[in-house]
């Protein structure tokens, strides 16, 4: 029980400590005569909070710092209509140099504005490029030799048991978010994906909810919960070993660590940890290549996988 | 915190072009699924299945994908206002050069297609443009939803845009051109290009 409180306190300067600064930020955005917690439009401007239209167009702004670059971006709305326009440039576009490419005047340009270098704002970016590095080190050094040793004394339906094992253990976290995200069908759908999983598919090892009964996976998380309630991802954080994330999306995690159920079955602290390395490891056997891929794909994988990340959780919480 | 499935992305392309299933769609899907059963005819192919005949399965199947994919306009997308500056030999050259890198990225992953299954889920049509969104289902990497833009062009449907679970290539490559090239000109991107099809 005391590790429980020490995970609640830790827990809640983590969450304490960015509200405390996001605060602080949305305040120094306007003069304090002006400001008010509940002036919404002032908060979507400081970038804090999204606004959200109809249900599925959420528009994004963030305000410009000196130096760093002004970006909006169109509503997904727009992004999801099937012709997207782009949007307006500043020139007219003329094809008049590579005529025989065909296009029609309204072919779009991209579904971001012009100016935008990868749509979320990257204040830290020196340090997550030298967490990048570490991580880059850890991988090639660390987790790939391990992940490819255990690979050879493991065979494949083993560790894809073993992944749907700590996939199906991960079940509240998706169920309570489903659940405050207002999203009842898929909260019904988890719970019948865990008893069958359990059940059936002997502790969660077989999936069977997706091989047998094609039931759709509904991945909700805290950080997905928060953006779906209006909180902007604030900046991209890259930490060492944990990886990509934003503010709001470690916030998020916090939460999420705290419905791991591993964490109250298993006692001792560091045996939960030894489980959750296990399943990491595991996790990297499966995708052992693709990291090198992107690598290989990418003319800076940095760049490539901050914006990798954010177009992803902004589709999840769209979906 | 969840995203290593991002890493798939890239490679993923391939895969969403193996193995036909029936479907109910407009000429979108139709012609997808044109080339991913041509794709599919190749790779079960019993005379290109010995390992020296590797090269020449990827030279087919890059000649099937060719017919599909439209390099100008994804060229043309991932560098946005940047592809206004650029002479038009220094287009044809990145078309080129560009083409052959996601070509290359994709195509090194084909020796270990294993029976993935592609289900065609929607298609929306909008004038001269349409989205087709169809899933991969493997055993390694559980479901990956992929969404294709189209465009017509006389008659004709081809992709500008791929996107994996959300995240769009367009979108992925223009953010990092657009940092190489608010520092760089286009031939030194180029030549970058170069370097890394030269890679393989």
């Amino acid at each position: 029980m005391g590790r429980l409180h020490g995970l609640l306190r830790y827990g809640m300067l983590s969450i304490i400590i960015p509200g405390v600064f996001l605060f602080a930020q949305s305040r120094e955005a306007f003069p304090s005569d002006q400001w008010s917690p509940f002036n919404r439009q002032q908060m979507e401007l400081a970038g804090l909070i999204v606004s959200s239209g109809d249900r599925g167009d959420v528009f994004i702004a963030q305000i410009e710092d000196d130096g760093a670059e002004a970006s909006s971006e169109p509503s997904p709305a727009e992004r999801e209509t099937v012709s997207p326009e782009g949007n307006a440039s500043d020139d007219d576009f003329t094809d008049d140099e590579f005529p025989e490419d065909g296009f029609p005047d309204d072919f779009p340009e991209d579904d971001f504005p012009l100016d935008e270098p990868s749509g979320i704002r990257d204040p830290l970016e020196p340090v997550n490029r030298a967490f990048f590095v570490f991580n880059d080190k850890l991988y090639f050094w660390v987790l790939k030799p391990v992940a490819k040793g255990y690979r050879v004394v493991a065979p494949e339906p083993v560790r894809v048991g073993i992944g749907n094992f700590f996939y199906n253990l991960a079940f509240p976290v998706r169920f309570v978010n489903c659940v405050l995200q207002g999203k009842i069908h898929g909260a019904s759908e988890e719970i019948r994906r865990f008893v069958i999983n359990t059940t059936v598919g002997v502790a969660g090892f077989i999936d069977v909810a997706t091989n047998k009964l094609e039931i759709k996976k509904y991945e909700e998380d805290f950080g997905q919960t928060f953006g779906l309630w209006g909180l902007g991802p604030a900046f991209y954080i890259n930490w060492p070993i944990l990886g990509p994330s934003t503010l709001r999306d470690t916030i998020g995690f916090v939460g999420d660590a705290f419905l791991d159920p591993i964490a109250f079955i298993v006692d001792p602290t560091e045996f939960t940890l030894a489980l959750n390395l296990f399943d990491i490891v595991n996790q990297t056997s499966l995708r052992i290549g693709d990291y090198e891929d992107l690598k290989k794909a990418a003319f800076d994988p940095y760049i490539a996988l901050r914006d990798a990340y954010y177009q992803n959780r902004r589709s999840k919480i769209e979906e | 915190m969840g995203s290593k499935r991002l890493f798939i992305i890239m490679p993923s392309l391939v895969l969403t072009l193996l193995f036909s299933a029936p479907v109910l769609g407009g000429a979108p899907t139709e012609q997808i699924k044109e080339t991913t059963d041509k794709i599919f005819a190749i790779l079960t192919d019993p005379a290109l299945k010995a390992p020296e005949m590797l090269d020449e399965k990827k030279r087919m199947i890059r000649k099937a994908v060719d017919e599909r994919f439209d390099w100008t306009a994804i060229s043309r997308r991932a560098l946005g206002r940047h592809w206004r500056k650029m002479t038009s030999d220094e287009k044809r050259t990145f078309v080129s050069l560009f083409g052959q890198l996601l070509e290359q990225t994709y195509l090194s992953r084909v020796g270990e297609y294993s029976g993935e299954r592609v289900s065609y889920e929607d298609e929306k049509i909008d004038g001269t443009y349409g989205v087709v969104k169809v899933k991969i289902i493997s055993d390694n990497h559980g479901e990956i939803s992929v969404k294709y833009r189209v465009w017509n062009k006389q008659d004709e449907w081809f992709i500008y845009d791929i996107s994996i679970e959300g995240v769009s290539l367009v979108n992925n490559y223009r953010s990092q051109f657009n940092i190489i090239l608010m520092k760089s000109s286009p031939s030194e991107l180029i030549k970058k290009l170069e370097e890394k099809v030269s890679q393989e």
